[in-house]
Formats: structure tokens, sequence, C-alpha cells
């Protein structure tokens, strides 16, 4: 999470979005980039695994973003659906250096309490 | 429920569907085709909430399951309780490819409400016995080749970690095009990053 949480707030500043990081684990919050809260929602429904959800999003997010947008948005879930397994499943740490860099992101969201490569 | 033609998904990634599943059923290092599936039909019982039902061995059937429905409480010892149990470090790093790629192409089917695809039939054949010797332990789990990266987190089995960079090109990124803080395809690369990291939070996977 740490990595791709970094990434959007960087890939945000390049393409001078504005973005409330904050929005990812906060749900009352709006991610304020075009489409975010449509995307959030999406996700929310397909990992819930509600078939009555999962249509709702998908409604919203064919009318924001179209469908090449909804199938991107099913594939990445997919992929990390994937890649947080193999991270989870190998003890894939943190590197220190990528820690100093996103304190603030690891504070502001509070990703320390989903450490657990140390058997914390 | 929505039927695949009705979608239209990029020729890339549908041509990754199918060779990713096609992957599936064929022998890999460790574990035959048809294991390969039990592991793949396991996986799926567990995310269904089914009891278990394959003959793998007690340690694979574990792993199989905690690893599709709750990775985050995955942990060391936890690991290495299995590999004391019989299931090597080899073969739980391609039973860990298994569930994964099984759970991502799973889930892109519910998202876009399609019915789950259907397992393949084995391929018949012996496991390869491929490993890596240049694989060493590291801050990670299982050994890795070159320090430990999650770009070579199954590196222990190289064909496992080949198969695991050329699913995620189609399904979000080369490894290559990650640098592209621009890069756009159906999603800019922003909304691409609210998506990977809201599922990462729902999964509460840190990294």
């Amino acid at each position: 999470m740490l990595s791709h949480v970094g990434m959007l707030s960087w890939s945000s500043e390049i393409n001078q979005i504005p973005v409330n990081v904050r929005a990812i684990t906060d749900s009352s919050l709006d991610p304020l980039i075009p489409g975010g809260d449509a995307l959030l929602r999406f996700v929310d429904a397909v990992l819930a695994r509600s078939t009555v959800d999962i249509g709702a999003a998908v409604a919203v997010v064919m009318a924001e973003l179209g469908q090449a947008g909804l199938v991107d948005a099913a594939a990445v879930i997919g992929n990390f659906q994937m890649m947080n397994r193999v991270a989870d499943g190998t003890g894939m740490p943190v590197g220190a250096g990528s820690r100093r860099r996103h304190a603030d992101l690891i504070d502001q969201l509070g990703l320390d309490r989903f450490d657990h490569t140390d058997d914390a | 429920m929505t039927t695949e033609e009705e979608i239209s998904i990029r020729p890339d990634l549908a041509e990754n569907l199918r060779r990713t599943w096609a992957d599936l059923a064929r022998p890999g290092a460790k574990w035959t085709g048809a294991q390969r599936l039990a592991i793949a039909a396991e996986a799926r019982r567990a995310r269904d909430r089914a009891l278990p039902g394959s003959n793998l061995p007690g340690p694979a059937t574990e792993a199989s399951r905690l690893l599709a429905v709750n990775p985050a409480a995955a942990r060391r010892s936890w690991v290495e309780t299995l590999v004391a149990a019989g299931l090597d470090h080899k073969s739980y790093v391609e039973l860990l490819g298994v569930v994964g790629r099984l759970v991502a192409v799973d889930t892109f089917y519910e998202a876009l409400g399609l019915p789950p695809r259907p397992l393949p039939a084995p391929v018949a054949g012996e496991p390869s016995g491929e490993i890596s010797a240049q694989a060493r332990p590291g801050r990670g789990w299982v050994p890795m080749v070159g320090g430990t990266s999650i770009t070579q987190a199954l590196s222990l089995i190289p064909s496992e970690n080949a198969e695991l960079e050329r699913f995620h090109g189609p399904m979000y990124l080369t490894f290559g095009e990650m640098s592209d803080p621009t890069i756009a395809k159906g999603l800019t690369r922003p909304q691409m990053e609210v998506v990977a990291s809201r599922t990462s939070a729902l999964n509460e996977c840190f990294y």
C-alpha cells in the first residue's frame, strides 16, 4: 500500500492534479482526482464481493470513465489482489529509505498498523 | 449476468488472461498440472467459504486457503511451520504464484459481472525441478535472487517470477512503465494508483 500511495502522490503532483491521499483509508473523504470517488466505491464493492454493489458501482464508473476505464480498473484491482498476496506471502519489507521518504504518508494514513513483516 | 462478448477487453489483456489460464494447467517446477489446478480450486473454495476438497498435502491446502482469503494473516513463523511440515520453499513459492494469479483473474471477472472462468484441463507431465542457483535467504521469508525485492519475490523459481512479470504488464503496468508518472491507458496514472492503493488498503497490505 505504501508504495502505491507514494506513486499516487507523486503522479498527481507531476500531472498537477490535486489529490487527497487520506481518502484512501478514510471512506468519508473525496480523493479529488477525476473519477476518484467512483473508483474507490468500485474497489470497495469488488473486494466485498457484493453483486448488487458491484452492479451499482459499475454503472457509475461507466458513466464517468467509460468502458475502457472500467475494464482497466477491474484489471488493476485484479493485479493488486495478486501483488498483495505475493508481498504478504513473502514477507516483503519496506526499506528504511522508503520509510523515510514516505514518513508523512505513513503518519497521515496510520499505515504502521498494517506492518507485520517481522511478526510485529 | 454480463457475457464476455458484451465487454470490450483490450486484446493484450484478453491474451494475458488466456495465456495465464493455460499456464496454470501446465506442470510447474514442483507441482504437476493437476496439482496446480488443485491449488487453484482450493483457493476458489476458500474464497467461496466452502470446505477443503482437494487431495493436496495438508500444508499445501492450508497455504492455498489462507493466501486466497486472508494474506495479511501470513507471518514468518507460519511459513516456517509450513516448511517444517514438508511444504518446502520451492513448493510454497510456486503455490503462492498460482494462488495469486487465480485470485487476480477471478476478481477481474467478478468486477465486470462475468461468470468465473472454468478451470482448464491439466496438461500431463512431470514438474521440471527448476530452481534458481543464485537465490539466497534475505530479509523476506523465502530465498530470492539479488536481494529482497518485490520484482524478485518469486525468483526462487525463475519461471514463476517471469510469469508474475508477464501478467503484471497488461493488468496494470510493466515494471518499466511504472517509472512513468504520465502514462495513461483506460485510466490516468493517478486513477490507477487510487485503485491500487485502495485495493491494498482493504487487503491490509503494508508494502
